[in-house]
Formats: structure tokens, sequence, C-alpha cells
């Protein structure tokens, strides 16, 4: 208690080199929660479009299929998944097609779905903008940048053409979802006239499970699913965004951890400058009985309370900066700039920043660090102490 | 004399036609005899031109048509069977099968299709009604054809003008057939003229030089001589 008392004199005593070392350990405090609760909410926004919009938590096709998504490769005859964890399920159909409107041609991947299972399991039914959902064939509910493109209005017919038919069917809804995916390349039509364009029952069956469970469920299905199916959990179902994620991850990581060893070494090297200046105190306090471990213990003690109050701030400033932008649509023109750019990536065009009590703890690496690098380096000066020599000067 | 017993003999035929026949018969005179072709095609775009001369054999069902012109498209070679269409790509050294939808892609960059060429899509997914001499066709229940009315223009039993509508009663395309060669009976329009209405100074114009009536190699229709040509 007493160290602690004499510690936090000292670190008073110097107030502006305080103030500094706070202002570096607040700066990267803040800086940390700030990257890991974006990197969180960036992970999360993907999840959430393509478990929610662009694909399902599970998704179960033929192993073919897989290799190839071409629809004849998809299921032949009906199948569905008994498995207590599967909490809804409904077929779809992923087929590639020529749109064609009196003014554009264009080509998209549409995806027959049943309206009805639709519902359950995903949020674009919810996601019309003008119009409705498909309620029956004939039906084709579009994105609505891809209707601007193609320069087709509700109620208006729309040529859907693949290798083997073409239909023409009427715009009844205009999607605005707020996802790239479903907003410039979605096309849904009724799972029967994907079928008659196609001739399949459907290319994958579309699952939800629990939150946070989707990977298990996948595996878990993996192990009970006939041969020649394969179950893919909502990680594997991402594609190329996923490369970019976890490639972030990858970069941003090891980053803050530099950042951390930086404003440590900053506070231990600040440390050792004191503890240079203040050789004869500490000389004096040996003489007076004062073990030299306890004296090095002092030293990173100081370390740390210095370093604990730029922590509180940068705790302080960062939470107020993760709830501020976990609340408002700070990131919106990013965002939207971004699902401009990559249509396809499956970009939502919100990014709300996650606030975890998680990021406290690691931000407070930095006061663990500071205090063993000033236990490490000024400490071992006095534990290396001559007494003898600094007292003969007084 | 004839001649006015002939024309009164046509009018009269083509009176007891319904409005349906008229355009079947009409479309039939527009696919011509078989016979082998240059053809022009020229493509105008605002503020540049380009012309290819095409080599063509068609048996009035089946088309093989060979790119003569200019020097850095030709060899090029379309091949149409019904709904199968096939490519030469000298660059590539390779026959390729375009997937059926290929047949609404625009013909060498033109504003012309597959199916304007060679397609009977106005007989097979419209209803045809007649009003003052002209045809005045609206798309079937369902069917896949992004037009929201067709107009066609007969003259003598032969189209003359077609003009496509947007689903909003906007012209958006006009086709225009003039010159009209009588063939071994038959009847091919040495002149074809594409509007795009949208869209000013978007025109194809294909003229037909050197046609000759009679049969065509079968070779011609087997994708192997899509390479070697026929």
């Amino acid at each position: 208690m007493t160290l602690l008392r004499l510690a936090w004199r000292n670190v008073l005593r110097h107030r502006r080199r305080a103030l500094l070392l706070s202002l570096v350990v607040g700066y990267v405090t803040l800086a940390v929660l700030f990257m890991l609760g974006f990197l969180d909410g960036y992970g999360e926004s993907l999840v959430e479009s393509y478990a929610r919009y662009v694909e399902a938590p599970v998704v179960v096709a033929p192993k073919a299929w897989w290799q190839d998504p071409d629809p004849q490769s998809g299921f032949k005859a009906p199948f569905r998944v008994d498995h207590p964890g599967v909490l809804a399920q409904t077929p779809r159909l992923a087929l590639p097609v020529l749109l064609r409107s009196p003014y554009k041609a264009h080509g998209a991947e549409a995806l027959g779905v049943d309206p009805g299972g639709e519902r359950a399991l995903s949020r674009v039914p919810s996601k019309v903008a003008e119009g409705r959902f498909l309620a029956g064939p004939g039906e084709v509910v579009l994105g609505y940048r891809l209707a601007e493109r193609l320069d087709v209005r509700l109620g208006e017919r729309l040529v859907v053409e693949t290798g083997r038919k073409a239909l023409g069917l009427r715009v009844v809804g205009i999607l605005r979802a707020g996802v790239s995916n479903v907003d410039f390349a979605g096309v849904y039509l009724h799972l029967e006239d994907a079928r008659s364009l196609t001739g399949v029952w459907a290319t994958h069956l579309a699952l939800e499970a629990p939150r946070g469970q989707e990977e298990a469920l996948a595996q878990e299905l993996n192990r009970r699913l006939p041969p020649g199916l394969e179950a893919r959990g909502i990680w594997s179902l991402m594609g190329p965004i996923r490369a970019d994620y976890e490639a972030s991850r990858l970069f941003y990581l090891p980053l803050l951890g530099l950042f951390l060893f930086l404003a440590a070494i900053a506070v231990a090297s600040t440390a050792y400058v004191s503890v240079r200046e203040r050789l004869r105190e500490f000389a004096v306090a040996e003489s007076l009985g004062l073990a030299p471990w306890r004296l090095a213990g002092q030293v990173a003690l100081e370390a740390a309370l210095a370093s604990g109050l730029g922590l509180a701030a940068g705790l302080l400033g960062g939470y107020a900066l993760l709830w501020y932008t976990a609340t408002h649509d700070v990131f919106g023109p990013l965002m939207r700039l971004s699902a401009e750019l990559l249509p396809e990536a499956g970009l939502a065009e919100h990014l709300y920043t996650a606030v975890r009590p998680g990021y406290a703890l690691v931000a407070a690496l930095v006061v663990g660090l500071s205090a063993l690098l000033a236990l490490l380096f000024p400490g071992r000066l006095l534990l290396r102490m001559e007494v003898s020599a600094y007292l003969k000067e007084v | 004399m004839a001649r006015l017993l002939a024309a009164l003999l046509f009018l009269a035929w083509a009176w007891g036609q319904s409005p349906l026949e008229k355009l079947k018969a009409a479309l039939d005179h527009l696919r011509g005899p078989a016979h082998r072709a240059v053809y022009v095609l020229k493509v105008e775009r605002p503020g540049f031109s380009k012309t290819y001369r095409l080599q063509v054999f068609t048996d009035g069902e089946r088309a093989h048509v060979r790119v003569l012109e200019p020097k850095s498209e030709a060899g090029q070679a379309y091949l149409s069977l019904g709904q199968d269409l096939y490519l030469f790509d000298p660059r590539l050294g390779r026959t390729l099968r375009l997937p059926p939808t290929g047949r609404s892609e625009r013909f060498l960059g033109s504003d012309l299709t597959y199916q304007d060429l060679m397609g009977r899509d106005l007989e097979a997914l419209f209803e045809v009604a007649e009003e003052g001499g002209v045809l005045r066709l609206f798309p079937k229940p369902g069917a896949p054809t992004p037009y929201g009315k067709v107009e066609v223009y007969l003259r003598e039993g032969l189209v003359e003008r077609v003009v496509y509508y947007d689903q909003r009663g906007e012209a958006v395309r006009e086709l225009l057939l003039r010159a009209y060669q009588r063939l071994d009976g038959a009847h091919l329009p040495r002149e074809m003229e594409l509007k795009d209405l949208l869209r000013p100074g978007y025109r194809t114009l294909v003229q037909v030089l050197e046609a000759q009536v009679g049969p065509v190699p079968e070779r011609c229709f087997q994708p192997l001589y899509l390479e070697r040509g026929c």
C-alpha cells in the first residue's frame, strides 16, 4: 500500500510527463477499441447480409453443384433435411438468365424461391420498396438498381430467358434492401417458374440455424447427410469477401499489437529516464532499508499507474466513440461507395461498429506491458545500482 | 387487262385471309428462298460508322454467315440452326456454341438481333389484329417479349415497316424493308434499315448484293464447316 502511495505521489510529481504518457496510452487505447469494434462490426454486417439476404445461415446442395453451380447439377427430386437443429428450410433454385426489357438485355443470376418458405428464412421479402413480394408464378421481383438499369417499372413485363426456355414475367415488386447483391443484382421469381426454366427441382436447400451455430450445424449435417450432398455454414458461403475480411483482421490485429507495444515502450522509456534522474533518491531509499526489488516494483507501479490513467481516458473516449458509431450511420456514405464499386460483394449499405466489453481487456494489455517493460529495464537499473556510488556525493 | 385481273385476284385472296395468316405469309416472304448472297451491314453510331461485308448462305430456315470485311474481323462465322447458334472466332481458332439466349443479343454490335434476322417471334408470341390495313400485334399473356405492341405495315403482302413499342406506348425500334426482289417465286428485301428510336444516330443498314437463288450445299449447315468455309 505504501509502495502504491509512493508510486502515485511520483506520478503526480511529474504531472506534465504523466499527462503526456496518458495521452499516448489514451490514444492507443482509443485506436485499439475503435479498430476492434470496426472489424467486428464489419464481420457482423457481412454475416447478417449473407445469412439474411444473399445466402442463408446454412446451405445444403449436391457436391456437384458446389463445384459447378449449373442448375443441372442441382436436386433432381424433392429433398428435406430432418435435424432438430434446423429451425426452417426452403428450396431455392439459382439459375443464370438473360433479362430483356425493350431497352436493354442484361445477364444475371436469378433465384427461384417459394414465397412462403422464403419469408421464414430471409429478410428480402420484407424489403419491398414498391409493390409486393412474389405471390405466385408469372411474377418477378427485382432489386431497384437492376430495375433502373433495365428501365423496367412495376407492372411491366420482363423477359427471363435461359438456354431452355423464356418466360414473360410481370414485375410485381422493387426491392430496396440496403445490401448490394440484392439491390444491384437481385432477381427473384417463383420456384415453379424457375423449375419450368431449368427442369430441376432446386439447386440448394436454405436452412435456418440458431445464431452463432451455423458452422457447427453444417459440420453436424455433413456427418449425417447422404453421400453426394454437402452442407456449408455461413462463413463458407461468403466467397471472396470473406478473404477480404480475414485479410483485414490479419493485417490490423498485428498492427494493433504493434501500437500497444510502442505505447508500452514509450511508457517504459520515460520511466527509464525518470529513474536515471532519481537514482540518488532511490539510493537513499535503499539505504533506509527499502529492498531493491521493492524499488523496481515501485517503478513498475509508476509505469502502470501512468498508463492506467491513459487507459481509463482511452476507454472512456473509445467506448463513447464506439457507442456513437454503433447507433449512428457514420459509415453509410463509405459503405454505399464500396457497394457501388463492388456490387456483388454482398456489402451492406450500413455498417455499425460492435461494442464489446472484451475490447477493454485487450486495451488493458498496454498497462501490463508497460509495467513489465518498466520492471525489465528501469527496474533492472535499480537492481544493479551501487548505493555507495550515489551516496558518496551527498 | 391481265394485270388488273391479277391485282383483283391478289386483293380477293388477301381479303379472305385472317390477320394471322397475312402475318405468316408476309414472314414467309421475308425469309426468302434458299440463296447465297453478299450482304453489306453498316452500323451507324453518333460520330462513327462501321461497315461489314458478309457472305450469307441460307435455305430459309438455317443460315451460315461469314464476315469478309473488315480485315480485322474477317473469318468470323456464324451458324444458326433453329435454336442452336454457333460462332467461329479465328482469333480463338475455335467454334463455340452460343446459348439460345444469344439469339436475343445484338449481331456484330449492330441494332439487329439474330431473332430479327431469322426469328418467328412475331407470329409465335403475339395476337394479331388488323386496323386500317396495319397489323397490330399484342403480346399473348405471359409471352416472353419485352414489347407492349408491334405494328406491321404491309404492302402487297410484303412487310414494309415494323414498329416496336415499349409497354408505355412509346415506339422504340423501327425496321424498314425496301427494294424487294422477286427471286424464284419468293421475295427478298434488298435493303433493311433498323433504327433505335430512343437513341438518335443509332441505325443499322443491310443491303443485299449478288444474291444467287438455288440450293445451298448441306455442308454449309455443319458446324464443322464454320472454320473452313463451305
